[in-house]
């Protein structure tokens, strides 16, 4: 589909795929986990919600689908509600037709955009059963169904052990990349995650050459909590601005953390990033670095060229940054439709390519729309048509 | 305010003299709760040293946060004792010489030690509170009787109810000070008071946009305790100091589209914010970010009638003192909106060489940016015609 020529493809590295109704009470056994088992159940309003644990993942709604809804400030409130292209791939895939994406990099909703609604199971054995049973769903129902499909493994974090041996068999089947939620010790008593108890899961990764990915969102510690006199609407924008801004700090801390020195072919995504800070981040940390003599301190690279040595961070409406990327890098940048949330730019993404693109050489918009996705997610484009 | 080098900074620390308390506060009715110098005994070191005290809390490492004035500034020398401030720290008339000596015309004022987050709401004491506040905005106005190059910005009291706070605005304008600096979420930190949104504040808004006072939020506003990334034990000082400033970006990255979302710039139109030394290159991302998110999700109809990006042009102002790539961008912030800041007497500063550091960040900058950038916008923003 991607002849090279004429129309530069589209890798979007930002959906989210939604966990079915069936997906957890197919898989494990009822018998052992009863009602902690994800499931959704039906409120006395008449109203659905997901219950993990005996937790609501919190959510507006019974799926997150509202690019697909008639007013994008709601969500489908019962499961008969949710459009089939949230759920169902050969549904997304017509939809990604409709909009001119080649391929999609999938994140999770229910199991936390990061993965954290999982992480916070208390019980170790449960959590790695609810982790398996979607790593295996995603492969089985979505990246069998298309190579345009790009499966994404989630990881559990009661053990670094267990994640190590999840992510050894989940790329074995098929996913690649690591998602991970930035601030593991938030959600269950585990080490801070710039510990060295983390390092055979850099390894892993590093070994395997799949990306570690924070999504915005994941994390709590980092985002304002919205006005409680705002409406759902403005709530839930407010919500979408915090979420990429949020993950300055988790940012900062991994180029603090040496870890990137560690693992010096490890690739980090930062997804749902967008694009508007980036640059003057790096700035301020190279001024700041400097400021407090830390390259004395086992820093031997500036916090910008670390940056452009592996990281990545992802953008959707962004016109200024594209513009000028300064040290951001378009190296370094990824492109993404968001699709389902309300912020997605489905389905007018050529449409926002185009205004945000304007000027750029092609050689730079290839490289943000595929090259730099394609590389990282090997992907190749005579394998998708 | 007299212009000969036509340099303003829009924001610096004024450190007030020992006495500024002992020789306000009745002795009789606060006794030892009113702050003043004492020496300690330092815990670390052994050493006695002296410290600001604030109603029997010991405050800080230092007596004074100026390293920039100290005699060597690679290592980053904090003042033990009262005697090692320099005098163009806390004296108005040695001070205006510094000011000369780096070629700026005037300073608007933020506090030093020994205040914290903006006030003096710690000791939880209402009218200790009101008192101290009611010194400090005494004293910083006399630097402006000694010489109309100092710009004050006035604290408030919040455990008082919002009519001690609007009568101490009414106070300040009449003494002289130009505008006001903020908690940007006082219940984050005086859990008993409202939201930042709610209309309790409103009198304090109408009150400033009636002296034409600016709010200012300055680097985190007081937002730290709130947001931000779990300490890790692993780091150097000199890493964590690090690790806590150079995600100062994203405090107004998510509060900025609270304050814009929230109402108070339509309600107050005429009242002006300033986020002070935290750079510009967040605010790209929340100008492209809520105008995305107001269209996306039509927020028109939900109760913000005016496009972000033009509420921020007309009543939002960002201060800069390092950047380049921020500068690089200024055209879509619009130089109106921009001032510069020196930071003086902080570690961050620019000087004594901040004419040096300003041909770097402003180089191809139009002369008339240039101005409106480094002088005639804080001369309109803080009437120092």
């Amino acid at each position: 589909m991607n002849d090279g020529k004429e129309k530069i493809g589209m890798i979007s590295v930002d959906d989210h795929a939604q966990e079915p109704a069936n997906l957890w009470t197919d898989r494990l056994s009822k018998n052992r986990w009863g009602e902690r088992i994800p499931h959704i159940e039906r409120r006395p309003d008449g109203t659905e919600r997901w219950l993990v644990d005996d937790r609501a993942p919190e959510l507006g709604g019974v799926a997150s689908a509202a690019a697909l809804m008639d007013d994008r400030n709601t969500e489908p409130q019962r499961w008969t509600e949710v459009p089939r292209a949230v759920y169902d791939p050969t549904e997304r895939l017509k939809a990604m037709d409709a909009d001119g994406i080649d391929c999609s990099v999938l994140y999770p909703t229910i199991s936390g955009v990061g993965g954290e609604v999982l992480g916070r199971i208390a019980d170790p054995e449960l959590e790695l059963a609810c982790v398996r049973a979607y790593n295996d769903w995603l492969i089985d129902e979505w990246a069998s169904a298309s190579a345009r499909f790009i499966p994404q493994c989630l990881v559990p974090l009661s053990s670094v052990h267990a994640a190590v041996k999840e992510i050894e068999r989940a790329v074995r089947r098929g996913h690649r990349g690591v998602i991970l939620p930035g601030i593991p010790m938030e959600l269950r008593d585990v080490p801070h995650i710039n510990g060295p108890e983390y390092d055979p899961l850099w390894a892993a990764c590093q070994d395997l050459a799949v990306p570690i990915c924070f999504h915005a969102g994941a994390s709590a510690a980092t985002q304002l909590k919205p006005y409680a006199g705002f409406s759902p609407a403005v709530a839930s924008a407010f919500a979408a601005l915090t979420r990429p801004a949020s993950t300055i700090f988790v940012l900062v801390n991994f180029l603090l953390s040496r870890i990137l020195f560690r693992f010096p072919e490890l690739k980090v995504v930062f997804s749902e990033s967008a694009l508007g800070w980036g640059s003057y981040l790096l700035e301020y940390a190279d001024y700041q670095f400097a400021n407090d003599r830390i390259h004395l301190e086992g820093y031997p690279l500036k916090p910008s060229e670390l940056f452009r040595r592996q990281c990545f961070v992802t953008g959707w409406y962004d016109r200024a940054s594209l513009q000028e990327p300064g040290l951001v890098g378009i190296d370094n940048i990824l492109w993404c439709a968001n699709f389902p949330l309300a912020t997605s730019t489905w389905p007018d993404s050529r449409k926002f390519v185009e205004r945000s693109f304007a000027g750029l050489s092609d050689s730079a918009r290839r490289k943000i729309l595929w090259d730099n996705a394609a590389a990282l997610y090997k992907i190749d484009a005579k394998k998708i048509g | 305010m007299k212009i000969k080098f036509g340099l303003i900074s829009a924001d610096s620390h004024a450190q007030l003299d020992r006495d500024a308390f002992t020789s306000r506060m009745s002795k009789e009715k606060w006794g030892e709760r009113i702050p003043e110098v004492v020496e300690v005994k330092d815990e670390r070191s052994k050493q006695t040293v002296e410290r600001w005290r604030v109603s029997g809390r010991v405050i800080g490492s230092y007596v004074a946060n100026c390293p920039a004035v100290m005699n060597d500034r690679k290592v980053k020398y904090y003042p033990q004792r009262w005697e090692e401030v320099p005098a163009k720290v806390y004296e108005p008339l040695a001070r205006a010489k510094a000011l000369d000596e780096d070629g700026v015309d005037g300073e608007v004022l933020f506090p030093n030690t020994p205040v914290q987050n903006f006030g003096f709401m710690q000791a939880k004491d209402p009218e200790f509170e009101l008192a101290c506040v009611r010194a400090y905005n005494s004293a910083l106005a006399e630097w402006r009787e000694k010489s109309d190059r100092f710009v004050p910005l006035a604290l408030i009291p919040y455990l008082g109810g919002i009519e001690t706070a609007v009568a101490e605005v009414e106070r300040a304008a009449k003494i002289g000070h130009r505008g006001v600096t903020l908690l940007c979420e006082p219940s984050t930190l005086v859990p008993t008071l409202p939201h930042i949104n709610d209309p309790y504040w409103y009198p304090l808004w109408e009150a400033c946009q009636a002296a034409d006072f600016p709010a200012h939020l300055h680097e985190s506003g007081g937002l730290a305790s709130a947001i931000s990334f779990p300490r890790w034990d692993g780091f150097t000082p000199n890493q964590a100091h690090s690790a806590l400033t150079v995600p100062t970006g994203a405090f107004p990255a998510e509060f900025i589209p609270n304050l814009i979302f929230s109402g108070i710039l339509e309600r107050f139109p005429g009242l002006k914010w300033v986020s002070a030394e935290t750079g510009l290159g967040w605010v790209n991302y929340v100008i492209e970010g809520c105008d995305h998110e107001w269209e996306r999700r039509r927020l028109w109809n939900h109760g913000v009638p005016t496009r972000p990006s033009e509420l921020f042009r007309r009543q939002i102002y960002v201060n800069f003192w390092f950047e380049k790539v921020g500068i690089a961008q200024r055209d879509k912030i619009s130089p109106d909106n921009i001032m510069w800041e020196s930071d003086y007497p902080h570690t961050a500063s620019t000087y004594p060489e901040s004419w040096k550091v300003i041909e770097e960040t402003l180089d191809g900058v139009s002369a008339e940016e240039k101005r409106k950038i480094l002088c005639d916008n804080a001369k309109r923003v803080y009437h120092l015609e």
